[in-house]
């Protein structure tokens, strides 16, 4: 009887080892930037994502966090990693824009980014460490507007914190990627920004280095960069990963 | 004979696991980087500004709950009347309630879109309330715990003797319970102290603004661990000051009849 039991036991648990190790092959843990939230899955809906801030994503990675795919919204971070020889080396998949919302009621009356100099402003922006923050700091001094951070009231730890405060209203204006401000049509205005004055937002991607699925996570970089994926990262607002030759 | 030391044995090694998952995380943020290191980063803008707004908000936010506080406790712990379980489940639900459906509520309520429109949102009253809703359960629970241990017969007597109910309030009811609110006040502080969550979303991280220490420790864990860690070290040194203070003042008074200790033990230790 106890024999019994116990062969019942161990049945159940290399059951349970197997069912896991069979999970563990098929699943892949894709850490990707914020941005990324409603695209990715769009593109495969198989892997389980943590999406969050691209810096806080890589400094977890370093602390050994089990994932198999970084995507950053830059191509510094990956490039670290890579470095470091965390990951493997990174390369482009995509591109984006800034741009700055403000609420549909628009409280504080922004029609353009010179109006964020106004006093008592409620400016939401990405703290400096995270890929937005440092591009929405490289636009703003590319058009000597630095002034505005100022009116600066929070540094959000990723873009959505950003989006959703300004969607909400509580802030005045905060600067996004443009494919931020399509998920929330209706509640935020979108007002461009010059291309002059746009940094260069290029998305990197990286297979982790101590994943244990490797080759289903380099399958998943092929996805995001094949056709199919491009096609998903377009529809949503992504640009090209590499950037059309202007034609005369 | 066998079967009593192997239950011994069981026992120690479920106490030996317990405890030690329970230090483990303390002592690895102190022994991640040299004691000399942590200090020096106390010093860093970033920790001491961070250490003024934690202060200021949590002891505004301490002051909002004990003069708010007492008195709602002390008509929830003297009076029997209808809808009053409801009353206490409300006064201790943020107790139970996840920091973001605090931060959610507070936004609902206080934001620009909410129901009262203010513009608290990003400011640093706004930390102070968001600390304040999350703190006031546990000290709440420990005075309404204290003023019911209170022998009626004592605030009858006082009546009786002609003092009124304030004087009775001040003189009688008040020393009695004494123990139990700063049991409970130290307690709120340190929750205070330690509130993440309803902060980031309802008040955002400001350096200098609304930036507390918990908030700093985010902030820096990806920009400079070393202080994430030297910050989280000051909070884990606060908290056990404060933990170790509520044993020690309820020791002081071991003897009190109406003594609340046995309530608050259980919560703190």
């Amino acid at each position: 009887m106890r024999t019994a039991a116990l062969l019942a036991v161990c049945a159940l648990a290399l059951a349970t080892a197997a069912t896991a190790a069979a999970r563990t092959r098929a699943t892949i843990t894709v850490y990707a930037a914020a941005s990324l939230t409603d695209v990715f899955p769009r593109i495969d809906p198989t892997p389980k994502y943590s999406f969050a801030g691209s810096n806080t994503l890589a400094a977890q990675i370093q602390l050994g966090a089990p994932a198999d795919v970084f995507a950053s919204a830059n191509t510094t971070l990956p490039q670290q990693l890579f470095q470091k020889g965390l990951c493997s080396q990174p390369v482009v998949f995509t591109r984006n824009t800034l741009v700055l919302i403000v609420p549909k009621s628009n409280p504080a009356g922004i029609h353009s980014v010179y109006d964020l100099a106004k006093a008592g402003l409620k400016l939401d922006v990405a703290a400096p460490a995270v890929p937005v923050g440092s591009y929405t700091r490289q636009i703003l001094k590319n058009m000597a507007l630095t002034s505005v951070l100022n009116n600066v009231v929070s540094n959000e730890t990723d873009v959505r914190e950003v989006l959703a405060k300004v969607a909400l209203g509580e802030a005045d204006a905060g600067f996004v990627y443009s494919t931020d401000a399509k998920t929330v049509p209706g509640q935020v205005t979108v007002l461009t920004m010059p291309a002059w004055a746009q940094p260069k937002v290029q998305y990197g991607i990286c297979v982790v280095k101590n994943s244990a699925n490797a080759s289903a996570a380099q399958a998943f970089v092929n996805e995001v960069m094949s056709k199919a994926g491009q096609a998903k990262l377009l529809a949503a607002g992504f640009l090209p990963r590499v950037k059309p030759k202007t034609t005369k | 004979m066998i079967r009593r030391a192997l239950a011994a044995a069981v026992v120690f090694a479920a106490s030996f696991t317990a405890l030690a998952f329970l230090a483990l995380p303390i002592v690895a943020i102190f022994a991640h980087v040299s004691p000399g290191r942590l200090a020096a980063q106390l010093s860093n803008p970033v920790v001491t500004d961070a250490l003024v707004v934690s202060l200021k908000t949590t002891l505004i936010a301490q002051a909002l709950i004990l003069v708010l506080g007492t008195p709602t406790a002390y008509v929830l712990a003297s009076r029997r009347f209808h809808g009053r379980s409801a009353l206490v489940t409300l006064v201790e639900l943020p107790l139970v309630l996840p920091p973001a459906v605090a931060g959610i509520g507070l936004l609902a309520a206080f934001g620009r879109a909410g129901l009262l429109h203010t513009s608290l949102p990003f400011t640093q009253a706004a930390v102070t309330l968001a600390v304040a809703f999350v703190a006031s359960p546990l000290y709440m629970r420990q005075a309404i715990a204290a003023f019911e241990a209170i022998d009626p017969n004592l605030v009858a007597a006082s009546r009786t003797l002609g003092a009124g109910p304030v004087k009775t309030f001040f003189r009688v009811v008040l020393p009695l319970a004494r123990g139990g609110l700063a049991a409970g006040e130290a307690l709120a502080f340190a929750r205070g102290l330690g509130e993440f969550g309803a902060t980031i979303m309802f008040a955002g991280s400001l350096r200098g603004v609304t930036q507390t220490l918990p908030l700093a420790v985010y902030a820096e864990f990806d920009v400079n661990f070393t202080i994430a860690l030297a910050v989280s070290a000051l909070l884990v040194l606060i908290s056990a000051a404060l933990l170790l203070t509520i044993k020690l003042v309820l020791q002081w008074q071991p003897s009190r009849r109406t003594s609340p200790s046995r309530f608050a033990l259980s919560i703190s230790s």
